[in-house]
C-alpha cells in the first residue's frame, strides 16, 4: 500500500513565483463602464474604430450572463470591484532595454525569463507583459529584417492599424461568450505576430505574462496572423504573486492560418492557484481559438496547465481550408482545491480536414478536473477524421475527474473516433520501481511523466523540461 | 400541447389516484422540461410538442398482435388488461403486487424524482390510470420467459406503467415490447427492483409505426450481486426517447447494456443512460449503437457516475455510430464523473459509415454492393439483438431490420 504520509509529505514545494515587484503603478479607479472604457482607450491612444469595437462589446456583455454549465464552482465574481487598467509607471518612450525600470527587469529575471538582449543564446523572442501592458519585446531588429512583426498590441494598433482593423475579433468575436465579450470592452495589452508570406519564423516567440497587483484584472489579448507558407511557434508563459484575494484573468488568443501556414501555440500556465485551503488564487477564463482559414494550413495547441484556483479554458480550431490540420496536446494538473474544466473544439467545416485531440488530466488532492470537448463534423466535411484520446489519472481518493466529450457528426463520409480512460497510479508499477532502488516520490513523478509523455513530446525543447519540473515540483505530498 | 394545459389547469380531480396527484402537482410547477438542459436539448420541438398533441386515452382498444403467436412456454401479458395474476408452480411464483405495495414502492421512487430528469415518469404517472398499472413480484428460478405488451392506439396518448419485483435469488428472462400505432404517443415508464442474487435479462423492443412516438423511461435499482442485462432495439418511431437510470444501491453488481437505434426519414431517437454506482466493486459492460439515414437524427447520451464510495468500479461504455447518408445527424456525448480513485473506467465513441475496404473485398468475390451492405449490417446489427433474450428463435428481428434497408 502506498504510505499515504509519506506521499503528502513530498510535495510541499511553495509556489515560487509567489513574490509582489514594489513598483509605482499607474491604476485607474475600480469598476466597469463606458467612462472606464474609454478611458483605456484614451490612455492607450487607440484610434476610433478600436473605441467603437470595445463599446460595442461592451454593450453586448451588459446583456450576456455569465456562463454557468462547466463543473465549476467559484464565488461570484464582482465586476465592479476590479480595477481593469494597471501599468507600471515608467517613461514614455523606450527606446532600449536599458531604459526599462531595474525592478521591472529584475523581476523578470527572478522569473527566468531572459529580456536583457545579452541573453541571446537562447534564441526566444520575448514579449513581457506586466499587469496591463507590454513592457518589453526583444530581439525586435533580427525578426525585423524577416519581416516578421512581433510587438504589443498596443503598438501594433498604432503602427499596423490595419491588420489589426481586418483581422481583431475575426476569430472571436465580441459576442462569442461571456468573457470574449469582457475582454473585447476592456482589453488593455497582449502580443501581436505577424508572419509575412514564405517566412518560417527564425526564432520561438514568447510572450510572458506577469500579473503583480491584487485587485487589477489581467485582459490581454493576442493575435497571430501567418499568411501564406508561413510558420511560427509561439510559447506562453505565466504567473501572478500570491494574495488572499481572487484575481480575474480573461484573455482571448485569436489565431489566423492561411494556405500552408502553420502556428503552433504553446502555454505553461502557471498562475497562483491559491493555498491548500482554496484561498486566493487567479480565475482564468480563457477563449483561445485558431482559425485554419487556408488550404492545408495547420494550427497546434500545446498547454500544461498547472496553475490558477479556477481554469476555464477550451483551445479550438475552426478548420475551413480544404486539408488543414488541427492538433490540441494539452496536460491539466489540478491539486489541493483547484478546479479545471477544459479542453478543446474541433469544428471540421472544409473537405479532408483532420482533427488530432490527446488530453491528460491529473487530479489530486480535493481538486476538480474536467476535460470537455466538441468534435463537430459539418456537411461539406467530406474525407474528414478526428481522433480524440482522454485520459485521466486520480491520486487520492478525495480528487474527481469527468470527461465530457460532445461529438456531432453530419457527414456520412467522416470518421471520428474517440476514447478515454480514468485510473490511478498503479501499485505494481510503483512497486516495481522501488524494488529497483528508486525513491517514493521519483517514482510517482516518473510515472505521471510517462503519462503525460505524449503531451510533452509536442512542447517546444524548452519548455518540456520546464512542463516536467513543474509537475514534480506541483505533485509533491499529494500522492496517496 | 392539450395535456400541458389540462395539466397545469388541472387542480384536483376526485377520480385520480393519489400518485397521480402527487405527480401532477409536482408538474404544475413546471409543466415541461427544460429545453437547455442536457437532456432535452437536442431533442426536437415541434415533434415534442406533436408527442403532446393527442388526447388521452385511457382504455384500449384491443389489438391483434402482429408479433408470432403465444407458445406455451412463455408467458404474454398485455398492460391495461384487468388480469388477476396468480401463478404459483413448484419452482417459482409470479403475482400480482397489492395495490398497497405499489403505492408505497412508486411513492418512494417519486420522492427520489428531480424535475428535469424524470420528467417523462412524472408525465407518465399523472396519466397512467389505476388499469393501465401492472405490477409484479417475480420468485424462484426455472421461470419460464415472459413477454410483456404496452401499446398506443391511434390518435392518442397512452400512458403505461410496469413495475417489476425480484425476489431473492430469482432468474428470470424478460422481454417488454412496446408497439406504437400510428399517429400515437406512447408513454411507458418500467420500473425494476433487482434483490440480492436475482438477475434478469431484460429485453426492450420498441417498434413503431407511421408518425407514432415514444417516452419510454426504464428505471432500475440493483441490489447486492444482482446481474441486469439489458438488450434493447428501437426503431420506426417519428420521435422516441429511451431514458434509463440505473443504479447500484450497494454495490458488487453487474450490469450490462446493449443497446440499439435505429432512424430513417425524418425520424428521430435518443438514448440517455445514467448509471450509478453507489457501492464498491460495480461492473459494467455498455455498448449503444446507432445507426442513421434519410434526414434522420440519432441521440446517445450516456453518463456514468462513480461516487467515493464507489471502490475498485469497472466500468466501460461504448458507443458506436453509423451515418449513412448526408442529410442525417448523430450526437453522441458518453460521459465519466468518476470521484473514487481505484476505479477502471473507460469510454469510447466512433462514427463512420460502411467500411469501404471490406465492401470492396466483398464485391471481388462477386457479393453485390446490396448484399454486402446488407452483410456488414446483418452483423452491425447481430451483436445486439442477438442479446436481447426470447426474441432470438420467435422475433425475426434482424429480418425485420434488413428488409427494409
Amino acid at each position: 500500500m502506498v504510505n499515504e504520509n509519506l506521499v503528502k509529505d513530498v510535495v510541499k514545494e511553495p509556489y515560487k513565483y509567489g513574490f509582489v515587484t514594489d513598483i509605482e503603478t499607474d491604476k485607474i479607479e475600480k469598476g466597469l463602464n463606458e467612462d472606464i472604457i474609454k478611458l483605456i482607450s484614451q490612455k492607450k491612444e487607440e484610434p476610433k474604430f478600436l473605441l467603437d469595437f470595445r463599446l460595442k462589446a461592451f454593450k453586448k456583455w451588459k446583456k450576456m450572463k455569465e456562463p454557468d454549465w462547466a463543473t465549476l464552482g467559484y464565488k461570484k465574481i464582482d465586476y465592479q470591484d476590479i480595477i481593469y487598467y494597471s501599468a507600471p509607471k515608467q517613461k514614455e518612450k523606450i527606446s532600449s532595454l536599458d531604459e526599462v525600470d531595474p525592478k521591472l527587469l529584475e523581476t523578470f529575471d527572478k522569473l527566468g525569463i531572459p529580456l536583457t538582449e545579452q541573453k541571446k543564446l537562447t534564441n526566444v523572442a520575448v514579449d513581457a507583459v506586466f499587469d496591463s501592458v507590454s513592457i518589453a519585446t526583444t530581439f525586435r531588429e533580427e525578426l525585423a529584417e524577416h519581416g516578421v512583426i512581433f510587438c504589443s498590441i498596443s503598438e501594433a494598433v498604432k503602427n499596423h492599424a490595419d491588420l489589426i482593423e481586418k483581422y481583431l475579433g475575426t476569430v472571436v468575436p465580441a459576442s462569442d461568450n461571456y468573457f470574449a465579450a469582457l475582454n473585447s470592452a476592456v482589453f488593455s495589452d497582449g502580443s501581436f505576430v505577424y508572419i509575412p508570406k514564405g517566412v518560417t519564423c527564425p526564432m520561438d516567440l514568447s510572450s510572458y505574462f506577469r500579473i503583480n497587483s491584487g485587485d487589477s484584472g489581467q485582459f490581454e489579448r493576442t493575435l497571430i496572423i501567418a499568411e501564406e507558407s508561413s510558420s511560427v511557434s509561439y510559447l506562453e508563459g505565466c504567473t501572478a504573486p500570491m494574495f488572499d484575494t481572487n484575481t480575474l484573468h480573461a484573455a482571448v488568443v485569436e489565431l489566423v492560418a492561411l494556405d500552408d501556414a502553420s502556428i503552433k501555440y504553446s502555454t505553461v500556465q502557471n498562475w497562483y492557484a491559491g493555498d491548500e485551503e482554496g484561498i486566493g488564487g487567479i480565475f482564468n477564463f480563457v477563449t483561445k481559438r485558431g482559425k485554419c482559414l487556408g488550404k492545408r494550413s495547420k494550427i497546434s495547441w500545446s498547454q500544461v496547465e498547472t496553475g490558477s484556483a479556477i481554469t476555464w479554458k477550451y483551445p479550438s480550431c475552426l478548420l475551413l481550408g480544404e486539408e488543414s490540420v488541427g492538433e490540441f496536446y494539452s496536460v491539466a494538473l489540478t491539486n489541493n482545491l483547484q478546479q479545471a474544466d477544459t479542453g478543446t473544439k474541433m469544428i471540421h467545416i472544409g473537405p479532408k480536414t483532420k482533427s488530432t485531440i490527446v488530453s491528460k488530466g491529473i487530479s489530486a488532492g480535493k481538486s476538480k478536473n474536467s476535460y470537455r470537448g466538441l468534435v463537430k463534423m459539418g456537411t461539406k466535411a467530406t474525407g474528414s477524421r478526428n481522433y480524440s484520446q482522454c485520459d485521466s489519472m486520480l491520486i487520492g481518493d478525495q480528487a474527481s475527474a469527468n470527461t465530457f466529450p460532445y461529438i456531432k457528426s453530419q457527414q456520412p463520409n467522416s470518421e471520428i473516433e474517440h476514447e478515454a480512460s480514468t485510473c490511478r497510479i498503479s501499485e505494481d508499477q510503483l512497486f516495481y520501481l522501488q524494488s529497483r532502488g528508486i525513491e517514493f516520490e521519483e517514482a510517482v513523478s516518473m510515472m505521471v511523466s510517462g503519462f503525460c509523455r505524449d503531451v510533452f513530446n509536442q512542447l517546444p525543447m524548452e519548455f518540456a523540461a520546464e512542463a516536467d519540473k513543474l509537475l514534480a515540483l506541483k505533485l509533491e505530498g499529494s500522492v496517496g | 400541447m392539450e395535456i400541458i394545459e389540462k395539466i397545469k389547469t388541472n387542480k384536483s380531480n376526485d377520480n385520480l389516484t393519489e400518485i397521480q396527484k402527487i405527480c401532477l402537482h409536482k408538474l404544475q410547477s413546471c409543466p415541461l422540461p427544460n429545453p437547455k438542459s442536457e437532456l432535452w436539448r437536442l431533442s426536437n420541438k415541434s415533434k415534442f410538442s406533436n408527442f403532446l398533441d393527442y388526447s388521452v386515452n385511457q382504455k384500449d382498444s384491443k389489438f391483434e398482435l402482429p408479433y408470432p403467436k403465444n407458445s406455451q412456454s412463455t408467458i404474454r401479458l398485455i398492460i391495461g388488461e384487468n388480469y388477476q395474476i396468480k401463478l404459483i408452480e413448484k419452482n417459482y411464483s409470479i403475482q400480482q403486487l397489492s395495490e398497497d405495495e405499489l403505492q408505497k414502492y412508486i411513492k418512494e421512487q417519486i420522492s427520489f424524482f428531480k424535475q428535469n430528469e424524470n420528467w417523462s415518469d412524472l408525465l407518465n404517472m399523472s396519466l397512467s390510470c389505476k388499469n393501465n398499472i401492472l405490477g409484479l413480484k417475480i420468485n424462484g428460478s426455472k421461470i419460464p420467459p415472459i413477454e410483456i405488451f404496452s401499446n398506443a392506439s391511434s390518435n392518442s396518448l397512452n400512458a403505461k406503467t410496469l413495475v417489476i419485483f425480484l425476489e431473492k435469488n430469482c432468474d428470470v428472462e424478460l422481454l417488454q415490447v412496446n408497439l406504437g400505432k400510428e399517429n400515437s404517443s406512447l408513454s411507458q415508464s418500467t420500473f425494476f427492483c433487482l434483490k440480492e442474487n436475482s438477475s434478469v435479462n431484460h429485453g426492450v423492443v420498441s417498434y413503431g409505426e407511421n408518425r407514432s412516438n415514444l417516452l419510454n423511461s426504464l428505471n432500475v435499482i440493483q441490489q447486492k450481486n444482482s446481474a441486469y442485462n439489458l438488450g434493447s432495439l428501437h426503431f420506426k418511431f417519428n420521435y422516441a426517447r429511451f431514458e434509463i437510470s440505473i443504479k447500484q444501491t450497494a454495490g458488487n453488481a453487474k450490469t450490462t447494456i446493449k443497446g440499439m437505434q435505429i432512424t430513417k426519414k425524418d425520424e428521430q431517437i435518443s438514448t440517455y443512460t445514467k448509471i450509478e454506482f453507489n457501492g464498491p466493486n460495480g461492473f459494467l459492460d455498455q455498448i449503444n449503437k446507432s445507426l442513421a439515414d434519410d434526414k434522420s437524427h440519432a441521440i446517445f447520451e450516456g453518463s456514468i457516475i462513480v461516487p467515493k464510495i464507489a471502490q475498485r468500479t469497472d466500468a466501460s461504455q461504448l458507443s458506436r455510430n453509423l451515418l449513412l447518408s448526408n442529410l442525417a445527424q448523430i450526437d453522441t456525448k458518453p460521459q465519466l464523473e468518476i470521484i473514487a480513485d481505484d476505479v477502471k473506467c473507460k469510454h469510447g465513441a466512433t462514427i463512420s459509415q460502411l467500411n469501404e475496404e471490406e465492401l470492396f473485398y466483398m464485391r471481388t468475390r462477386g457479393i453485390t454492393l446490396t448484399e454486402a451492405s446488407k452483410l456488414q449490417l446483418s452483423s452491425y446489427f447481430q451483436e445486439i439483438i442477438s442479446f436481447i433474450p426470447i426474441s432470438k428463435d420467435r422475433w425475426d428481428l434482424l429480418d425485420k431490420l434488413l428488409n427494409e434497408n
